[in-house]
């Protein structure tokens, strides 16, 4: 009896919070996240409910208006709809992917907290709600993992605090005096851990209490772009939001890492909400790898996981088209599944590399299709499309030489550091250096990954290799098409760091070596 | 000095006159800087074929910044015959640019970096390496650092799709061997689909010959021979050269070398309905192109050196023709008739050599075609020939004239330049070729060169002084040349498509994912 309470609680809140207002409505939010911390208590260990303490301050941090907001037919209409669909959806899920022995009811809690969450974030009805709404996503997503693969308390109420990064992103600002010192602070940070990666073979685990952190080679590298990416990419402010990128990387815990990520979602597409829906599904998509393998059955778990992994890649990739996205999300996306698909077998392999190839065709295509069609305002840099398109091919060779990786860190370097700002007219020696590092001539960094790109996906298979080679094609093209720049980093004008992006490209499109040796240490 | 030092002479030569050149623009004195370095150059890069012994090579490495490209040069005969004619040609292009007034651009620094950029390309130890100095080589003739910029953007982005085809070979290389570097390449690597590949960016730079005359003249056109005809024939050859000097099966040299004649038959036949001289010129250069292509399909020795001399020739006869010619002057009647192929000219050295190796196989009848080319190739340029007493000798004059003397005394360049290019392709045994000042000759014949040279002058100048003022035969014509209708509508208009089409890919995209996960 006792396993249905936390059921109970859950849906007496549901009807609460979407009954009431005010004061009211965030204690019902709050007794349906208490319903999911119960939930795991019972599920996994009654340490877990140490999660719970980050979506509670979350909500209490989340004024609710005191009136009821003025509703229409087809606003009721929809939010019904979503909020009915995301329901069936979770339980379906959490049917599909019960936790032990468990009652299908107990398994779902944090499930339909997750889905009452995304009802929240698809059809809010006043931009807090939307906001509670990823505060229960993010909170959902750390629950859902911590069920499947339990951590310690520590892990499980660090990852239950992701769960205040979109209040974070909405408020938190570096202070105008601390902006340099903190961009400097990044850019030794990352300068350190590139040369311990390119230097020191690193492969050990870091414990502070319960918390583990994987520290390799490849983890310092990914480190290091995304603390260059914070100091020099992202919009001003906000650099802090580099670290959740390096926690993603780092964690050991499934539950701490996809929900930092989930996290990072969050924060960025507070600036600029271009692609948002896209990226939580991609997130969700890619916390479910993690859920696949204990709960599911052994039969489909691991093609299915694979499957997820690709797909997941695919629709960030997609997503991350805005400048917020691709700055920090892409990167940690794609690193976190590079460092994912290693264990994979070659059967799993061959799943991923034909959702590549496939996804890689529809970036390109969808790129493509919108100069086809009416509204101008909507046409799309078919260089980036290409960009992403050979990333997943990059990603997806894992050819023995370790190519297939160098071809998407370069990648990854071109499309989240330096196409990020304006191109300078090419009147003066410097901005001559800009227009060859944003180029695909030899020197840049996008020459460099593009054809080692050609190379990796060759070793793959001859199919693979010639789409590579298509792509590399139409990247020469691409510039005629293309009239305008990538668009530059929302609220980050003339920055100081513009030198950044310039000089990273022309270092690793002359000296790919050197990031082949960091990975190669890796190994 | 130490070899790694000796190695780099032509690049530091090259590099330090454009880095001199390049902050002083329009100065006086940067043309003869110019002309000096590539002469330099030039000349280390003869010395250090004169230097080498008969099928030796030397790898001189230096260090890896980017995977299985080594920055490595590679000396052998193949690699120094055609660095030193490529850098004499380029230094005496500059030359003949220096010394024409009326033409106030400022080239040197642009035509020092290509220079620099085809000696890398033509100099460098491996596959990809290759590639990485024809991309350099590409930016450095077009000058697009912008690559949206309209200089020359179709020929310019033919050449780079083009070139991917020698990168997918490059990876071929490294998926097999683990290297695309020359020494660690078995010679069965590469098959039929790799051989094609490569083929890609040989046939674009000749079929960019016959477009590359056209619009407002330059007194100098500088990329056919440099950036397009030397590193076209040296590709070639080096593959060749690694893939042991034969292609995969017979079946392939017929179809290869068809293609080579039918080709050059049909560039002759247009150059032969053409009316401006420029366009002439690179019509026919590209048909000598298709010949020497021809040729390279052999599996002799004595093909392997004719179609050696042809590519190497071709270098310096482009050369000669991208110097634009005051109308009926003795260089542009002497570089007509050495496109013509006419009995006495380089060309017909190489062809004779080549059809006396097929005669050894029974296959005289092969040489055909030939003929045929050389027949259209003689009334294109005969047509437009004409001769006016020569007021005064200068560069192209002795230019034009110093590839006659060869021509007519080919000692000068078979043993020290040809047959090392050529016995790195393939084997040539020794004492094959004889040379004398009076020809060569051949276990399969001989070639008089000099009677025949004198023959056919005599003939020339007779011809020359009875139909003076008859010449031209056909009417010249200006400008670029005919026009050929293009099949481009005049304002390109994309078709629109409604605003959901991008859900049918993603509803592709979602099948794609459900069979993948479904599959067992």
């Amino acid at each position: 009896m006792i396993l249905y309470l936390p059921a109970a609680l859950f849906a007496v809140s549901l009807m609460a919070a979407y009954g009431t207002v005010g004061r009211q409505r965030q204690a019902a939010t709050m007794g349906a996240v208490l319903a999911a911390g119960w939930s795991l208590a019972l599920l996994v260990d009654p340490g877990l409910t140490a999660w719970a303490l980050g979506p509670v301050v979350a909500t209490l941090l989340l004024p609710r208006r005191g009136a009821r907001a003025r509703s229409s037919f087809e606003g009721l209409t929809r939010r019904v709809i979503t909020i009915a669909g995301a329901l069936l959806v979770a339980l379906f899920l959490a049917s599909r992917l019960p936790v032990g022995e468990n009652p299908v009811l107990l398994s779902a809690v944090p499930w339909v907290l997750g889905a009452l969450g995304a009802a929240w974030f698809i059809s809010p009805i006043d931009q807090p709600e939307r906001l509670q709404g990823q505060v229960l996503m993010v909170a959902a997503i750390a629950a859902i993992l911590l069920a499947a693969v339990p951590a310690g308390t520590l892990s499980a109420a660090l990852a239950g605090a992701m769960a205040l990064m979109p209040i974070a992103g909405e408020q938190w600002r570096v202070p105008g005096r601390l902006r340099p010192a903190l961009s400097a602070l990044l850019l030794l940070l990352a300068a350190t851990a590139a040369l311990l990666a390119a230097f020191v073979s690193v492969n050990v685990v870091l414990s502070l209490f319960d918390i583990a952190l994987n520290v390799s080679s490849a983890m310092l590298l990914g480190a290091a772009i995304l603390l260059v990416a914070g100091a020099a990419a992202t919009p001003i402010g906000i650099e802090w939001a580099a670290a959740l990128g390096v926690l993603t990387l780092a964690a050991a815990a499934p539950g701490l890492r996809w929900a930092a990520l989930a996290g990072l979602v969050a924060v960025v597409t507070t600036l600029d909400p271009r692609g948002e829906r896209l990226a939580w599904l991609a997130a969700g998509a890619l916390a479910m790898t993690a859920v696949l393998p204990p709960l599911a059955a052994p039969s489909w778990s691991a093609r299915v996981q694979v499957v997820t992994l690709a797909a997941g890649l695919v629709l960030m990739l997609f997503a991350a088209r805005a400048a917020t996205l691709r700055v920090l999300v892409l990167p940690t996306t794609a690193l976190a599944v590079i460092l994912a698909l290693g264990p994979v077998n070659a059967a799993g392999l061959v799943r991923f590399q034909w959702i590549a190839a496939v996804g890689a065709i529809l970036i390109v295509a969808r790129a493509a299709l919108t100069w086809f069609l009416p509204d101008r305002s909507g046409r799309e840099v078919l260089r980036d499309g290409l960009i992403a398109g050979l990333l997943l091919l990059a990603i997806s060779a894992r050819d023995a030489l370790g190519l297939g990786e160098l071809a998407a860190v370069l990648l990854l370097i071109d499309a989240a550091i330096v196409r990020i700002d304006d191109i300078p007219s090419p009147s003066s020696r410097w901005s001559r250096l800009v227009v060859l590092a944003r180029s695909n001539w030899p020197g840049s960094v996008t020459f460099a990954a593009a054809t080692i790109t050609v190379i990796a996906a060759l070793q793959a298979g001859l199919a693979l290799g010639l789409l590579a080679a298509m792509l590399v094609a139409a990247l020469q093209l691409a510039p005629l098409v293309d009239r305008h720049a990538a668009a530059p980093a929302a609220q980050r004008p003339r920055s100081a760091l513009q030198w950044v992006g310039p000089a990273l490209s022309i270092g690793c499109g002359i000296a790919p070596a050197l990031v082949l040796r960091m990975l190669q240490l890796a190994r | 000095m130490p070899l790694a030092l000796q190695a780099l002479l032509p690049f530091i030569a090259l590099l330090g006159a454009a880095a001199v050149v390049r902050p002083r623009p329009r100065r006086q004195g940067n043309g003869w800087i110019a002309v000096g370095a590539t002469a330099i150059a030039g000349t280390i890069a003869l010395v250090e074929l004169l230097r080498l012994s008969p099928g030796e090579h030397v790898d001189v490495p230096y260090l890896t910044t980017f995977p299985y490209a080594d920055l490595a040069i590679r000396l052998d005969g193949l690699s120094l015959a055609f660095a030193s004619i490529t850098l004499i040609t380029a230094a005496a292009l500059m030359l003949v640019r220096q010394r024409t007034r009326g033409d106030r651009r400022d080239p040197w620094a642009g035509w020092l970096l290509t220079s620099a950029a085809t000696c890398a390309m033509i100099l460098a130890d491996n596959l990809l390496l290759v590639y990485i100095a024809l991309q350099l080589l590409t930016l450095a003739w077009s000058g697009a650092l912008d690559e949206a910029s309209p200089r020359r953007r179709g020929l310019r982005l033919a050449v780079q799709v083009a070139d991917l085809g020698l990168l997918l070979a490059a990876a071929s290389a490294i998926q097999s061997v683990g290297t695309s570097a020359y020494s660690g390449v078995p010679s069965d690597t590469f098959g039929l689909a790799t051989f094609v590949l490569v083929l890609l960016p040989v046939v674009v730079r000749i079929g960019a010959l016959t477009v590359l005359w056209g619009g407002p003249k330059a007194t100098v056109a500088f990329e056919p021979a440099i950036a397009w005809l030397a590193p076209a024939g040296y590709l070639l050859l080096r593959l060749l050269a690694l893939m042991g000097g034969q292609l995969p099966d017979r079946t392939t040299a017929v179809v290869l070398f068809s293609f080579g004649v039918i080709g050059a038959l049909v560039l002759a036949g247009m150059a032969v309905s053409e009316r401006a001289v420029p366009r002439v010129a690179g019509l026919l250069l590209a048909a000598q192109a298709g010949l020497a292509l021809a040729l390279s399909t052999g599996d002799q020795a004595l093909m392997t050196v004719a179609s050696t001399w042809l590519w190497l020739v071709l270098v310096p006869l482009a050369g000669l023709a991208g110097v634009r010619p005051r109308d009926g002057s003795a260089p542009e009647a002497l570089t007509l008739l050495s496109l013509a192929m006419v009995p006495g000219s380089l060309a017909f050295v190489g062809l004779w050599l080549g059809g006396l190796a097929l005669n050894a196989r029974g296959l005289l009848f092969a040489m055909i075609p030939v003929g045929l080319v050389v027949v259209a190739s003689i009334i294109a340029a005969v047509g437009h020939v004409t001769v006016r007493r020569p007021r005064d000798l200068d560069v192209a004059a002795a230019w034009a004239g110093a590839l006659v003397l060869v021509a007519a005394f080919p000692i000068v360049a078979i043993g020290t330049v040809v047959i090392p290019a050529a016995a790195t392709v393939r084997l040539v045994p020794r004492g094959m070729i004889s040379v004398s000042p009076f020809g060569l000759v051949t276990g399969f014949g001989s070639w008089p060169a000099l009677a025949v040279s004198v023959v056919f002058a005599i003939v020339l100048a007779l011809a020359g002084w009875r139909l003076q003022g008859r010449l031209p035969l056909r009417p010249r014509g200006s400008g670029s040349g005919r026009a050929y209708p293009s099949l481009l509508p005049e304002r390109l208009r994309l078709p629109g498509l409604p605003t959901w089409s991008h859900l049918v890919l993603w509803g592709a995209f979602a099948a794609v994912v459900g069979v993948v996960a479904v599959r067992p």
